[in-house]
């Protein structure tokens, strides 16, 4: 039997926002809520560092070339840009027009054309995986194949048959087999915590 | 031979230029209003009745939450329905406010803010609440404290007096497909303010994991895949939303060509019909029987360049013994050719 600092931590913590949960109580509200900006304070802070390291690693790489110093110098114009454009005075940060623009105009258009050649991708990625002569892998493209051939856009009685089908087999085998795993999921995190809770050995490992 | 693969190696340089054209011609030739052969919106009208229903049930002028944590991959599956969604409410005088806990569902409500201010609607219908930062943490804290200090307008004033968070709401739309999507919602706002009706716009994907959430009634509304989306900016969108539904033939061929391509991968794996993918235009099909043997060329070029091997590497020792200034670099490369293969 041994306890860390950090499983006692997540077990007072756990603690005290499950008994706020159940009892209304003015002080231990306000104790949960203290605790609920911390743990929002230190995501934001995390992001921060998070945002610090990934200039300070792209800085250095160009400074000493090495990796890919266009790719480098394309992250930083970025950042400057979008923190210039958030940052100057008078704004009024991520919702000042300057950011919404760079951000509806430049980034979710370019992000949105990566994504659409997802379909490419995906294609070649069959490909390849098919080379691999794996089981598995022929099983899942043929499952493709058949949920492809399930959402053809078609009309008609033909169309309505399919429609039926795309929704049966969404609701039911793939359905069942998705809840299956939830539930498998949840049972084994409620044991883990069960674990941390009664400080079994190797719980936190 | 050779002469059929340059053949074969030109039309294949011209084959994304054909996918384009094809891809091209059937985004300009759209099927008629009535469809026709081709339906992209789901018969089963359902989901789309449900929607209406929770939208029909909302008082004058309602204060709605939009909850954008939308994925930029999956979004343009729903984009026709959110902004159909978006559209309905904003015709029932329902006054909007957006909140985000991703950094993608900020940049694309950000986005959608930014198109309906360009489409005439100001601070009277419109509040942007930003990013939260913390996810579910951040979710929670936002039941009882969703305005930050600086926010002002008419909709802003609304959720203050009312002094209660989210509880001045009427319905949450949550727009999902990112980390923090509507099993969020129901788990961290459901659970504390369970007289909140939320409802879901979602990716097909994300729908086994919420309808169970339909039935018990914590949603009270979900359209999960583009054929219902499709329907509900049918039935309500009009004439703007009805032309931003993509075009059935482009999905269509799109889909066509996907099953070509993976019925001929599929072939060649399971009964060696048609080209293995990934292996050169130099290689053959000869796979019959599950086995993979290499065309005669190749595997004869290739022995024969094994037996070569040695005897380039003798030839760059006897260049180096000759030259002993030079560096043994060339006889140590033909050396490691010849080890590796």
């Amino acid at each position: 039997m041994r306890r860390s600092l950090p499983g006692a931590t997540i077990v007072v913590v756990g603690l005290l926002l499950l008994v706020d949960y159940i009892i209304i109580n003015p002080a231990l509200a306000t104790l949960a809520d203290l605790i609920l900006e911390l743990v929002v304070l230190l995501a934001a802070a995390a992001a921060l560092a998070g945002g610090v390291a990934l200039v300070l690693r792209h800085w250095t790489e160009l400074v000493e070339r090495r990796g890919d110093p266009p790719g480098s110098l394309a992250l930083l114009a970025g950042f400057t840009v979008i923190l210039l454009a958030g940052l100057y005075p008078g704004s009024s940060g991520s919702t000042d027009p300057a950011v919404r623009w760079i951000v509806a105009a430049l980034l979710t258009p370019l992000i949105a054309a990566l994504f659409a050649l997802l379909f490419i991708f995906l294609l070649g990625a069959a490909g390849r995986g098919l080379t691999i002569r794996t089981r598995e892998g022929t099983l899942m493209l043929a499952a493709a194949a058949a949920v492809v051939v399930l959402l053809l856009p078609l009309g008609g009685s033909a169309g309505d048959w399919l429609a039926d089908a795309a929704d049966w087999t969404l609701a039911v085998p793939i359905g069942g087999a998705f809840r299956g795993l939830l539930i498998g999921v949840a049972i084994v995190t409620a044991v883990h915590a069960a674990r941390v809770l009664l400080a079994v050995n190797g719980a936190e490992e | 031979m050779t002469d059929r693969l340059t053949r074969r190696s030109s039309r294949a340089r011209f084959a994304p230029l054909a996918l384009v054209v094809l891809l091209g011609a059937a985004v300009l030739l759209r099927p008629g209003d009535d469809g026709g052969a081709l339906l992209l919106a789901n018969p089963d009208r359902t989901q789309v009745a449900e929607l209406q229903a929770a939208f029909a049930a909302l008082p004058e002028a309602p204060l709605v939450l939009v909850g954008l944590d939308a994925d930029l991959g999956t979004y343009p599956e729903i984009r026709v329905a959110v902004r159909a969604a978006l559209a309905d409410l904003l015709a029932r005088d329902a006054r909007l406010a957006f909140v985000s806990f991703t950094p993608e569902g900020r940049a694309i409500a950000s986005a959608e803010l930014d198109r309906l201010e360009r489409g005439g609607f100001g601070e009277d219908e419109l509040l942007d609440l930003g990013f939260i930062a913390g996810a579910e943490a951040g979710m929670v804290r936002a039941v009882t404290d969703l305005l930050s200090d600086g926010v002002e307008g008419s909709v802003a004033d609304a959720i203050r007096v009312a002094d209660v968070g989210m509880g001045a709401f009427q319905l949450v739309l949550v727009v999902g497909g990112g980390e923090m999507g509507p099993r969020s919602w129901v788990e961290q706002v459901g659970t504390r303010l369970p007289g909140l009706p939320i409802a879901a716009i979602v990716p097909t994907f994300a729908q086994p994991e919420l309808a169970p959430y339909v039935r018990t009634g914590q949603l009270v509304a979900l359209l999960a895949t583009l054929r219902d989306g499709a329907a509900y900016a049918a039935d309500v969108g009009g004439g703007e939303a009805a032309e931003q539904v993509p075009s059935a033939l482009a999905m269509l061929l799109g889909m066509l060509i996907a099953l070509v391509a993976l019925g001929r991968t599929l072939a060649a794996s399971l009964w060696g019909l048609g080209p293995v993918p990934g292996e050169g235009a130099g290689t053959s099909n000869r796979r019959r029987g599950g086995g993979r043997e290499r065309d005669d060329a190749t595997a004869d070029a290739a022995d024969a360049d094994v037996e070569a091997a040695p005897e380039r590497a003798a030839e760059a020792d006897a260049a180096a013994e000759t030259d002993p200034g030079d560096e043994a670099e060339p006889a140590s490369d033909a050396e490691r050719e010849a080890d590796a293969r």
